[in-house]
């Protein structure tokens, strides 16, 4: 790709290094000193910790106190293969799989939509922009909250629904809860795909609206064939950016459904490796979940890309 | 672009899979004396009486001063606790250790055994008798000095019996049958949204206050693991979970947590709780007490129920280990066991209670009932991997039993099956 | 990763704010459409803003109140929930605590993640390559994956636990920060370096003198973004700080949420006030900085 290529400067370094440096550090060695800090601490808290898990998912591993002798032998894929059995996981993976299939489409179309129409308007622009990014900068502890009571078996929602209230309600509801947890999140996620398609927005060449309108074309119609091919590149950039943001949910089915409720219905791999690793003390078999998590994600990535940019 | 991020990534677990290990922690000895901290729970009845207590050891130990400080959050003490034993920065003292836990706190090597100081083990089971025998571990040592008991019972709303038409002052709530009775006469009345609103959620200790307690008394104390083996795969296991399942299906109990306190707010008319209550509720409920009820209503005399003990260890990464000791013995003597009992009302694990307090039972007349109870209570086994054995029984009870979608009886054989095996991993 | 796979969209320079692509003389006269907009727009932002007032009006109510006429009460205001809280939750040493572990992250960002941005965008050197694809692959590893290895790393090994440096570690540099840095300095015209190059001048001195000065703008919308994340963090420091004299906002609050209210005499109201407390300040600074806050910074992530 050719991003991965250095800017193909015509300048050359004043004292003309040899050839062979040049090979083998690169035409400015200085980019290295530069990048050592990033370069350190990624190896530090990003390269090693996941070097470390992936050791921990082959062992028998268990978190000790300092000092203490324990035995923490080579179990092979063990570890996996217990995470392929357990059920819980299957439902994770599955709840998560209902999780993206209602939240990408959905943050897509509004997001899209939604900048359209923001475009456009001047009056009172500002009002508008700080209440559709305003969920975005807030954190999820203080909104999931609100939601908890609105949701709530008695709360506004279902006083406002009267007899139409689902039984049991929402977040107790096992198909239901994680369908509430999608809307959350796309609520709370808008704003910044929001700010992503604005941007966009702005580089689809204004000839082809003008050109589009010259033709006749209804608004609807400028919508189809110009702005949504217009932006494609963004909008494979917000489905896969959704897509890896809804792969590692967790706060959400942690408060909003108190731990993956009701009864493992909205639990995400996340919130599973969480309980498996932290809370039930079994870093092995949650950092098993969590490797394969990381390679179907690496993978739906790819198929994404692979849909959106054939064209 | 992909190959080269993966070529990256291996690169990167190349460089990096042999670089791991442990490293020397600096935890004290037994003989070390010091600062040091301890963690409280966090109501506001425990704080104060720590908070006290501490003051009143500061006061005459100015070179050995105890921080104290409420356990951090989280949705239980225990994966706190347990993260910081790992971390290494777990306090000397933790007054709010499940017993539960202490199997795999031990596994971990974060408990300090009492036998390693001068007198440590007889002091335990010189405060409490027999009941200490309990709290050992496999190894014949203690982990956790057993503190103080909260043997649960039913509390019940008078006024809302009584809106619901049921006689307050002797509500029939003994058997299976009356307790449903009940429960649908307080539901249909509205007298309240829930007749009983135990935690419908799954942390892993919810059944020690649904299940368990109900257990242990259709059982006549049987503990949820006895030999290695699970023993709730029986004809009263199912008796216990049937009766919760139809609670849950007449809807006299609710499938969705409370936040806030059902009972104090008057959204259940009854619950299960411990003497702590009494303390909590005392003038603001008008409250009566009865046993958990079974199905052919046992006499009271003869109910068993959960014991909801909490305990203190003492943990190695305390670097003043003797100062350490020395707090344990002091928050745990006559004086301060007493102070306990006034300021939170829960029941020090001491023999013979009623007799080391009489002035205080004589006071507090409600509090016999509960006195009388603590004598016959069920702990949760200490057994390995203690807490994973409560999350799978919590996992089946919740599919089953709250909300029904699978039989209780299928629930039950197959969660009988995985207890069986995690306590026989030993 | 893809985000950079959006890069050939056009190579123009930044847009300095957005265009409207409505024509004059709509912009003059709303039309029926137009006025659909705004109803729109306007309504839609009355939802996205409901869960906000409902919070504030909830966080002053006395008693909780779940029905509809509950949402807009005409009296029985009290501050009661907010004095609940500041009596268990040391509320200034969180926020000083929050400050500290959010400061430290936009130092570090700010300071290393432009000298690797500059690096990755416009200097050629060995390892580059391999820099930007973790760089990349960093942002689809979920950070619970990390967090055992990262906390037995940095409790254990480095014994950072209850320390500010032990809470910052890991979110030391952005990465998503560094990435919009490069797209930056990547925009700006190849000629304005290799002039000052050819000056003889250093890179360090052309960062700063040249490079820096004209993405300064977008420099505030990284930065704004950079704080949201730990700002709102939870999970690391409630790990980290067991000590809740060292613990960040978002934590106690989540604590005072999850532990304590459900004692409080409202409990609704106190979870509701203390939801307040958290956002507020976020909330305050994104209305402060909003003009700078403009779709055609991160517009350059997008373009690349």
């Amino acid at each position: 790709m050719s991003t991965l290529q250095a800017p193909r400067s015509t300048a050359r370094t004043r004292k003309g290094a040899p050839a062979w440096v040049t090979a083998v550090v690169g035409r400015h060695p200085v980019g290295m000193l530069l990048s050592a800090p990033y370069a350190v601490f990624l190896a530090l808290v990003f390269a090693w910790p996941l070097g470390f898990a992936v050791w921990i998912s082959f062992h028998d591993y268990f978190f000790a106190a300092p000092g203490a002798q324990v035995d923490r032998p080579f179990v092979g894929l063990d570890n996996y293969r217990t995470v392929l059995a357990d059920p819980d996981v299957r439902e994770s993976m599955v709840n998560v799989g209902v999780f993206l299939v209602i939240n990408v489409p959905l943050t897509v179309v509004l997001s899209l939509v939604l900048a359209t129409a923001l475009n456009g308007a001047i009056r009172g622009r500002t009002f508008l922009r700080v209440a559709y990014y305003v969920p975005y900068v807030t954190a999820s502890v203080a909104l999931v909250a609100v939601w908890l009571f609105l949701f709530s078996d008695g709360g506004m929602v279902n006083q406002i629904l009267g007899p139409l209230a689902p039984d049991p309600s929402w977040l107790v509801n096992s198909t239901l809860a994680m369908p509430v947890i999608a809307l959350f999140v796309t609520w709370k996620q808008l704003g910044f795909f929001i700010l992503l398609y604005l941007a966009a927005l702005q580089n689809v060449p204004k000839e082809l609206y003008e050109s589009a309108e010259t033709d006749g074309a209804s608004k609807l119609g400028v919508f189809r064939h110009v702005t949504v091919p217009g932006v494609r590149p963004a909008t494979l950039l917000v489905v896969i950016l959704a897509t890896i943001t809804g792969a590692n949910l967790f706060t959400e089915p942690y408060l909003l459904t108190n731990g993956g409720g009701p009864n493992g219905a909205s639990t995400s791999p996340v919130l599973l490796m969480y309980q498996r690793g932290i809370e039930q003390g079994n870093p092995d078999t949650a950092s098993a979940i969590g490797v394969i998590l990381v390679i179907l994600v690496l993978l739906i990535s790819l198929v994404n890309r692979r849909l959106l940019e054939r064209d | 672009m992909r190959t080269k991020a993966m070529a990256a990534a291996l690169g990167a677990l190349a460089l990096t899979v042999a670089a791991c290990g442990g490293d020397g922690g600096g935890s004290g000895g037994a003989e070390d004396h010091g600062e040091i901290k301890v963690w409280l729970s966090n109501n506001p009845e425990e704080i104060a009486w720590g908070q006290a207590m501490v003051k009143a050891w500061n006061a005459d130990h100015p070179d050995e001063k105890i921080t104290a400080q409420e356990i951090p959050a989280g949705q239980s003490s225990e994966e706190v606790i347990g993260a910081a034993i790992t971390a290494g920065n777990a306090p000397c003292l933790v007054f709010n250790t499940s017993p539960a836990a202490v199997p795999q706190f031990q596994k971990q090597g974060g408990l300090v055994s009492l036998g390693q100081f001068d007198g440590g083990t007889d002091y335990v089971e010189e405060r409490s008798g027999d009941v200490a025998e309990q709290y050992q571990s496999p190894d014949g040592e203690y982990y956790q000095i057993p503190w103080k008991a909260n043997p649960v019972m039913i509390f019940y709303n008078k006024d809302l019996m009584k809106k619901a038409g049921v006689d307050p002052e002797n509500p029939p709530l003994a058997t299976y049958d009356e307790f449903l009775a009940t429960s649908k006469k307080i539901v249909d009345s509205k007298a309240a949204q829930a007749a009983i609103w135990p935690a419908p959620t799954s942390e892993f200790f919810q059944s020690w206050f649904d299940f368990y307690p109900l257990y242990a008394a259709e059982t006549g104390g049987t503990q949820l693991v006895e030999d290695e083996k699970a023993t709730f795969d029986s004809d009263e296991g199912k008796a216990v979970a049937d009766f919760w399942a139809t609670m849950y299906s007449e809807g006299y109990a609710q499938q969705e947590p409370y936040n806030g306190d059902s009972f104090a707010d008057g959204k259940a008319a009854m619950s299960i709780v411990g003497p702590w209550a009494i303390a909590v509720y005392g003038d603001s409920v008008n409250w009566g007490a009865v046993p958990v009820p079974t199905s052919q209503g046992t006499p009271a005399e003869e109910t068993y129920t959960f014991s909801d003990a909490k305990n203190i260890a003492l943990y190695s990464a305390c670097e003043n280990q003797g100062t350490a000791f020395d707090v344990l013995k002091f928050a745990t003597s006559e004086e301060q066991d007493g102070a306990l009992l006034e300021t939170t009302g829960q029941m020090p694990m001491r023999e013979d209670l009623a007799g080391t307090y009489p002035e205080y039972f004589e006071s507090h007349p409600e509090y016999a009932v509960f006195a009388d109870q603590a004598s016959r209570t069920v702990e949760v086994p200490n057994v390995p991997n203690s807490i994973e054995i409560w999350q799978a029984f919590r996992d089946a009870y919740s599919s089953s039993v709250i909300f029904g979608e699978e039989s209780v009886d299928d629930a039950v054989g197959a969660a009988s099956d995985d207890v069986t095996e995690l306590a026989g991993q030993g | 990763m893809a985000v950079h796979d959006v890069r050939d969209v056009r190579d123009a320079p930044d847009v300095p704010e957005e265009q409207h692509h409505a024509s004059a003389a709509e912009r003059k006269r709303l039309g029926v459409r137009g006025v659909l907009r705004y109803v729109g727009l306007f309504l839609g932002s009355a939802v996205f803003l409901f869960p906000f007032y409902y919070m504030i009006v909830g966080s002053l109510q006395r008693k909780p109140d779940t029905s509809v006429k509950g949402a807009f009460p005409t009296g029985g205001f009290t501050l009661d929930n907010y004095t609940q809280i500041n009596s268990r939750v040391d509320l200034v040493q969180s926020l000083v605590n929050s400050g500290i572990f959010t400061g430290g992250v936009l130092l570090g960002t700010v300071v290393f993640g432009v000298l690797a941005g500059y690096a990755l965008a416009r200097l050629e050197f060995r390892g580059q390559g391999t820099l930007f694809a973790t760089m990349l692959l960093v942002q689809i590893i979920p950070f619970q994956l990390l967090i055992i290895p990262i906390y037995v790393m940095i409790v254990r090994t480095y014994g950072l636990a209850d320390s500010y440096l032990g809470m910052i570690l890991p979110f030391a540099i952005n990465s998503t920060a560094v990435f919009i840095f490069r797209q930056f300095f990547r925009q700006l015209p190849e000629d304005l370096f290799s002039a000052a190059r050819l000056d003889g001048a250093s890179e360090l001195r052309i960062l700063w003198s040249v490079a820096l000065p004209l993405v300064r703008p977008a420099l505030v919308t990284a930065v704004l973004l950079t704080f949201i994340g730990p700002w709102n963090e939870f999970l690391w420091p409630f790990l980290v700080t067991k000590d809740t004299s060292m613990q960040p906002l978002a934590v106690s609050l989540a604590n005072y949420i999850s532990n304590v209210a459900g004692r409080a005499a409202n409990p609704y109201g106190a979870i509701l006030a203390g939801s307040v407390v958290l956002a507020a300040p976020a909330v305050a600074l994104f209305i402060a900085f909003q003009k700078r806050f403009t779709a055609s910074d991160i517009g350059s992530g997008v373009k690349g």
